[in-house]
C-alpha cells in the first residue's frame, strides 16, 4: 500500500510538472482572442450571476473587461473556486485568476501575484449588541468560518480557546450563526459585508474588531511572464490614475450599493 | 418564506444560462446522467467480462482497474481527472465532458462486478449445454449467458445508475454549472432562502431518479414475460 502511494504521488507531481509551456500570454491571448479569467460565481459583488441575465457580473469582472478592452480581446470568464483556481492557471487552462485571491508569500511558490487591486482584512460579523465586541471575547466560545480558508487559521492563533467550526461556504456559516450555533463568522470584510446586507434585516448584525490580518487581493498569474504581470500591474495603475477604478469599485461598493465600503486605501502606484 | 426566490429562478436551476450562454442547472445534470450511464454499461460490461476470463492478460488488468476505482472516492476521480486529462491527452478537455468520462470511469467498475455476479450466479449448466452444442466460448457469452444474467442485473444496474444521477452533482468542484452548481450560486447572491432553494433542488433530483426507477421496473416487467422461471 505503502509502495503505491509513492508511485500515485509520483504520477500527481509529475504531472504537474509537465504543465504545457507556453510562449508569452500576451502573444497567446492575442492569437486566440479571448482573454480567459478565472472569477468566482458565488461571491458577490465580486463575482456572482446576475439574477436577469443570467450571466456572471461582478467589481472583478468589470477590471477584467477593462484588461480585455486593453488587449482588444473579448473577454471569457471561468467559474474557478479556491481550491481550482492555482491549478487552472498553472495548467494554462484560465490566463489570470481574479478570485478574491489574498497574495500570500507561500502562493508565491507557485504562481505570480499583480500588485493589490482589493485591500480588505479579516473581522468579526456578530449578532448586534450582543457580547462579542473583539475576538478575544470569543474565547472558549465557536466562531463559524470555511474550510481551507485562511481565515480560519488566522482566528485559531488569534483566539486559541475558540472552537472553529467550519462550513463548505460563507452562507453556510452565516445561516449557523443565525440559528446560535456560532457566536461569530469570520473571514474577510468585504464578504461579511456582502454576507450582512444580503440578510433580510441587516440592521440585526455587526461587523467588530479591529482587522485580524491584513488581506490584500491580487491577480494570480503564471509565473515567470513578466510581460504580461508587467501589462496588468501599469493597467491597473492606470485604471486608479484616470479615475476608472473608483468609478467601478463605487459601482459595487459605493455609498448608494447596499456593500458600502468606503475606500480607505490607495494602490500602490509605481512613479 | 421566500419562494419567490425560487420561482423567479427556476428557468436558470432548469437549463442554467442558455440560450445566452452555455447549457447549465438540471438539463446539464440529465446530460451527465445519460452519456454516464450509457458509458458506464459498455465499459463495465467489456471489463466485467474481461474480469471473467479464463485468460490471465484479461482479468489481471480488469482486477487493478476495479480495486483501484473502487478504493477511490468518486470526488477525487474527478478532480485527479480533470487536471490530469491535459497531461495524457495533449489538450484540455471542457469541463462537463472530463466530468462525463470520470463518472464513466467510476462507475463503470461497479458494473463490471455486478456483471461478474450476475454471471456467476447462473447454473454452470447453462454454459456446459451452449459450449456442448458446439457454440464457442465468446458465442455462448453473448447468445447464452449475457442476455440472461443481464435481466438478473437489471436491479443492481438501477441502483448504480441513480447512484450515478445524485453523483453529477460532485462535478461542481471542477466548475460544471450542474444543478447543484446553480443552486449555490443563486443562494449566495441571495443569501435568505436555503432552505427554499435546497429543497427545491433535491426534489428536482428526487423526480429524475424517480423517473429512472419507475421506467426499469416497466422495463422489468416487460421482460419478465419472457423469463423462464425456476430451475
Amino acid at each position: 500500500m505503502k509502495r503505491l502511494a509513492t508511485a500515485l504521488t509520483a504520477i500527481l507531481v509529475l504531472a504537474f510538472l509537465v504543465s504545457p509551456a507556453f510562449a508569452g500570454k500576451i502573444e497567446d491571448i492575442k492569437k486566440r482572442g479571448t482573454l480567459v479569467a478565472g472569477v468566482k460565481d458565488s461571491q458577490p459583488p465580486f463575482g456572482y450571476v446576475d439574477e436577469k441575465t443570467n450571466q456572471i457580473v461582478g467589481f472583478e469582472i468589470d477590471i477584467m473587461k477593462f484588461l480585455a478592452d486593453k488587449l482588444g480581446v473579448k473577454l471569457d470568464v471561468k467559474a474557478v473556486t479556491s481550491s481550482t483556481r492555482i491549478p487552472m492557471l498553472t495548467q494554462g487552462e484560465v490566463d489570470i485568476v481574479a478570485a478574491t485571491m489574498t497574495h500570500k508569500k507561500d502562493r508565491e511558490g507557485q504562481i505570480d501575484f499583480s500588485i493589490t487591486y482589493f485591500m480588505t482584512g479579516q473581522r468579526l460579523l456578530v449578532k448586534k449588541g450582543g457580547p462579542i465586541k473583539s475576538v478575544k471575547d470569543l474565547a472558549s466560545k465557536k466562531i463559524g468560518s470555511v474550510k481551507g480558508s485562511t481565515s480560519e487559521q488566522n482566528a485559531k492563533k488569534a483566539e486559541p480557546t475558540a472552537t472553529i467550526v467550519s462550513f463548505e461556504t460563507y452562507p453556510e456559516a452565516f445561516l449557523a450563526l443565525k440559528q446560535g450555533k456560532v457566536e461569530a463568522v469570520t473571514t474577510d470584510e468585504a464578504i461579511l459585508v456582502g454576507l450582512k446586507y444580503s440578510d433580510e434585516k441587516p440592521e440585526a448584525w455587526d461587523i467588530v474588531g479591529d482587522y485580524i490580518s491584513p488581506e490584500p487581493y491580487g491577480f494570480g498569474l503564471i509565473e515567470n511572464d513578466s510581460k504580461f504581470r508587467d501589462f496588468v500591474n501599469v493597467s491597473l495603475m492606470e485604471m486608479w490614475e484616470s479615475g476608472e477604478y473608483k468609478k467601478v469599485y463605487d459601482k459595487w461598493f459605493g455609498k448608494d450599493t447596499k456593500n458600502y465600503i468606503p475606500l480607505t486605501w490607495t494602490m500602490e502606484l509605481w512613479p | 418564506m421566500h419562494w419567490d426566490v425560487v420561482w423567479n429562478n427556476f428557468d436558470y436551476f432548469l437549463w442554467g444560462a442558455y440560450p445566452k450562454g452555455p447549457l447549465g442547472g438540471l438539463a446539464m445534470s440529465i446530460l451527465m446522467a445519460l452519456g454516464g450511464i450509457f458509458g458506464a454499461f459498455w465499459l463495465g460490461l467489456l471489463i466485467g467480462v474481461c474480469r471473467l476470463s479464463k485468460r490471465v492478460w484479461l482479468r489481471a488488468p480488469a482486477m487493478v482497474y476495479i480495486e483501484i476505482i473502487r478504493g477511490t472516492p468518486l470526488l477525487m476521480v474527478i478532480f485527479w481527472f480533470y487536471f490530469l486529462a491535459p497531461v495524457i491527452m495533449g489538450k484540455s478537455l471542457p469541463d462537463w465532458q472530463s466530468a462525463i468520462i470520470a463518472l464513466i470511469v467510476f462507475t463503470s467498475a461497479y458494473i463490471a462486478e455486478i456483471v461478474r455476479a450476475g454471471v456467476l450466479s447462473l447454473p454452470k449448466g447453462q454454459m456446459e449445454a451452449a459450449r456442448g452444442s458446439g457454440l464457442s466460448h465468446v458465442q455462448t457469452m453473448i447468445y447464452i449467458i449475457l442476455p440472461q444474467a443481464l435481466f438478473n442485473m437489471i436491479p443492481s444496474f438501477v441502483n448504480q445508475f441513480v447512484s450515478l444521477t445524485k453523483d453529477t452533482s460532485l462535478a461542481y468542484i471542477i466548475g460544471v454549472s450542474e444543478l447543484t452548481k446553480t443552486a449555490t450560486q443563486v443562494n449566495s447572491r441571495t443569501m435568505k432562502a436555503p432552505f427554499e432553494i435546497f429543497i427545491t433542488v433535491a426534489a428536482l433530483y428526487f423526480l429524475v431518479c424517480f423517473v429512472l426507477t419507475e421506467l426499469s421496473r416497466r422495463l422489468e416487467t416487460k421482460i419478465n414475460r419472457y423469463q423462464a422461471r425456476g430451475r
